[in-house]
């Protein structure tokens, strides 16, 4: 509750911080405000359930701990954002108040008690989204991306608004509550009405996941959209999104877990094939990041599927793993990129990583370990993520659908080792990046982070 | 018994039932003796030029979009005046009802005017946008002197890539 409030209000005096003649106060009073707002978030840690806004929304452990996961990329991408300083055509100011915007919209997502509410926190997250992806003005490539996000996103969300329509027309409540004692009331005389509801808000959710056959829209946006949006996008929309659906199955419809298990476990073996498989075939490593999101999207989804008492630290320790590793692919994309540039745009390519390591070790290693980490090597945290992922799904025994997961993360690890390949043993000649120190520090800490939940993911339980 | 939703259908039903008996007795009643001048489109009494499928300037949609937000404040400010004014609740509570419906209005208000405020230092209600002025510099140095003072340095200077 408090971070929403403050990260509203400091997000207008962001906006309004970018009047002043110089630009470098911007980055650190965005940081500071992100700490705040962190700090903020704890105010509440031992308060136990609370309900704000006549019940509307929820504050508990779990809703917290997702606010810190959001929080705490938020931070690291924010912090690694650079160059806007030089860029005459940049509006920082706007970017980084979109971006808490942007961080309310997650919030409510991950503690929605009303319908209404999830639907204000998808639009909020959504808008400030296609807002960033087309801020490379002089980009066609980017307003491309940001017209079909929009396109897409707006139909999404208007096919989400039917399905939650139609729920209010079966149960006569917007509320998570009401809707499950309406299901538990209803089991054996089911509401036709209240299906097809359930299927339209689980499209809308479902696409704004990028998960199959819903993810037409992911590698064109995110190849479009400048590379540290990209990385927003692909962590926090990712963890708010799964977030808001954990909640709205395991919460309101846990109760006709028959109807809709069969429908998420096709689309779930889907996405994990579509997601890896068109992986392979990509040149460009931002490309291949995005298929490679796709495919985590359908790892979550395993668990989603599941749905039993691991479910809930499953899609937590996951997307937190996904979150840290994607964050430093990106990381030392970026100044990869920018360094190998072609024609005056980032060479985003597998190319641009040849003999990485020669010169640049520090960044070598760093993409090395979130590689590892989103393929899944023990070590790293991606490996606790998947097995925690894989163990919920034996819990219900769905064999099938673990046999297709581990043959596709086999595949996964032929195009993440790609890149590493590219970097130790292929030729080319990398002058050493010069990096900025701060910029070098979240590099390494997320690296860190990577490492340590994977020797030990009691960690986490523990701080829990 | 109807449920609400069968209200719904009875009242649209109503609704194209009544539109088309008043459709049909005005053509009932009516002489049928088009012309040319009748059959054209009607806008406020111009004469309409050229197709209406041209494109338009995108600051329309600037306006239009604060337009919609302004409105939409004004359709909040009507269920708010009605619970603001509610004697019972004034009479309950001294009075400070009317102060905190006062207050979360304003911050609500405020929020907007805050909005409109940053669009409008920016520029954009402005209809013909200024030209950017290109700021010129009048320096006793002459530029050669600079030139020079960065080529010497330049080994040192820190690559910004």
């Amino acid at each position: 509750m408090y971070p929403i409030v403050l990260l509203s209000v400091l997000g207008i005096v962001v906006l309004y911080l970018g009047f002043l003649k110089s630009k470098s106060i911007l980055l650190p009073a965005t940081l500071l405000f992100l700490v705040v707002a962190m700090i903020g978030n704890f105010f509440e840690w031992n308060d136990g359930e609370l309900l704000y806004f006549k019940g509307m929304f929820a504050v508990n452990k779990l809703t917290l701990t997702f606010n810190a996961i959001v929080l705490f990329s938020a931070f690291m991408i924010v912090a690694m954002t650079q160059g806007f300083q030089d860029n005459e055509e940049a509006q920082p100011a706007e970017y980084f108040a979109l971006m808490l915007f942007s961080l309310v919209g997650a919030f409510m997502m991950i503690g929605f008690e009303n319908l209404i509410m999830l639907f204000l926190g998808v639009e909020i997250l959504s808008v400030a989204m296609y807002v960033l992806t087309g801020s490379d003005k002089r980009n066609l490539r980017s307003n491309e991306a940001a017209l079909k996000y929009f396109l897409m996103g707006a139909f999404a969300t208007g096919i989400m608004l039917f399905g939650i329509a139609l729920l209010y027309g079966a149960s006569g409540s917007f509320s998570l509550n009401g809707i499950e004692s309406f299901v538990t009331l209803n089991q054996r005389s089911p509401s036709y009405l209240l299906y097809a509801g359930l299927l339209l808000v689980l499209i809308g959710m479902l696409f704004k996941v990028s998960a199959a056959p819903f993810h037409f829209w992911t590698p064109d946006v995110y190849d479009g959209a400048p590379s540290i949006f990209t990385a927003f996008m692909a962590t926090i929309v990712k963890t708010a999104g799964f977030a808001a659906l954990f909640r709205l199955l395991s919460h309101s419809f846990s109760g006709i877990y028959d109807f809709w298990w069969p429908t998420l476990s096709i689309l779930t073996v889907l996405t994990l094939l579509v997601g890896n498989i068109i992986a392979v075939y990509q040149d460009s490593f931002k490309r291949m990041l995005a298929y490679s999101s796709i495919s985590h999207a359908g790892y979550l989804l395993i668990a989603l599927t599941s749905m039993t008492k691991q479910t809930e630290n499953a899609i937590l320790f996951y997307s937190m793993a996904y979150s840290f590793a994607t964050i430093c692919a990106f990381g030392v994309l970026i100044p990869v990129a920018r360094e190998k540039s072609l024609e005056g745009r980032p060479n985003e390519s597998y190319e641009a990583f040849n003999g990485l390591a020669k010169n640049n070790p520090l960044l070598a290693f760093v993409l090395t370990v979130s590689m590892l980490s989103l393929a899944g090597i023990p070590l790293t945290a991606g490996f606790w993520g998947k097995f925690f992922v894989f163990s919920s799904a034996v819990e219900r025994e769905l064999v099938w659908m673990i046999i297709v997961a581990v043959l596709m993360s086999a595949v996964g690890i032929y195009y993440y080792f790609r890149v590493i390949m590219a970097a130790y043993m292929k030729e080319g000649d990398t002058a050493t990046i010069r990096i900025a120190p701060f910029y070098k520090i979240v590099l390494i800490a997320a690296t860190l982070l990577t490492i340590l939940f994977g020797l030990a993911p009691g960690l986490f339980e523990a701080a829990m | 018994m109807l449920t609400d939703f069968g209200i719904l259908l009875l009242f649209i039903l109503a609704g194209l039932g009544l539109l088309g008996l008043i459709l049909g007795i005005g053509r009932l009643l009516r002489p049928d003796r088009p012309n040319p001048e009748k059959n054209a489109t009607y806008e406020s009494g111009e004469e309409p030029v050229g197709n209406a499928n041209v494109q338009f300037n995108v600051r329309f949609y600037v306006v239009a979009l604060l337009f919609v937000l302004f409105e939409i404040e004004l359709i909040f400010l009507f269920p708010w005046a009605v619970v603001f004014g509610n004697e019972d609740l004034i009479q309950q509570t001294d009075g400070r009802w009317g102060w905190f419906a006062l207050a979360e209005m304003t911050v609500f208000v405020g929020m907007l005017i805050l909005g409109l405020a940053y669009a409008w230092v920016k520029g954009y209600l402005d209809w013909v946008r200024p030209k950017p002025a290109i700021p010129a510099t009048e320096s006793p140095v002459p530029a050669a002197l600079y030139e020079a003072i960065n080529k010497k340095y330049e080994s040192k200077t820190v690559n910004k890539t």
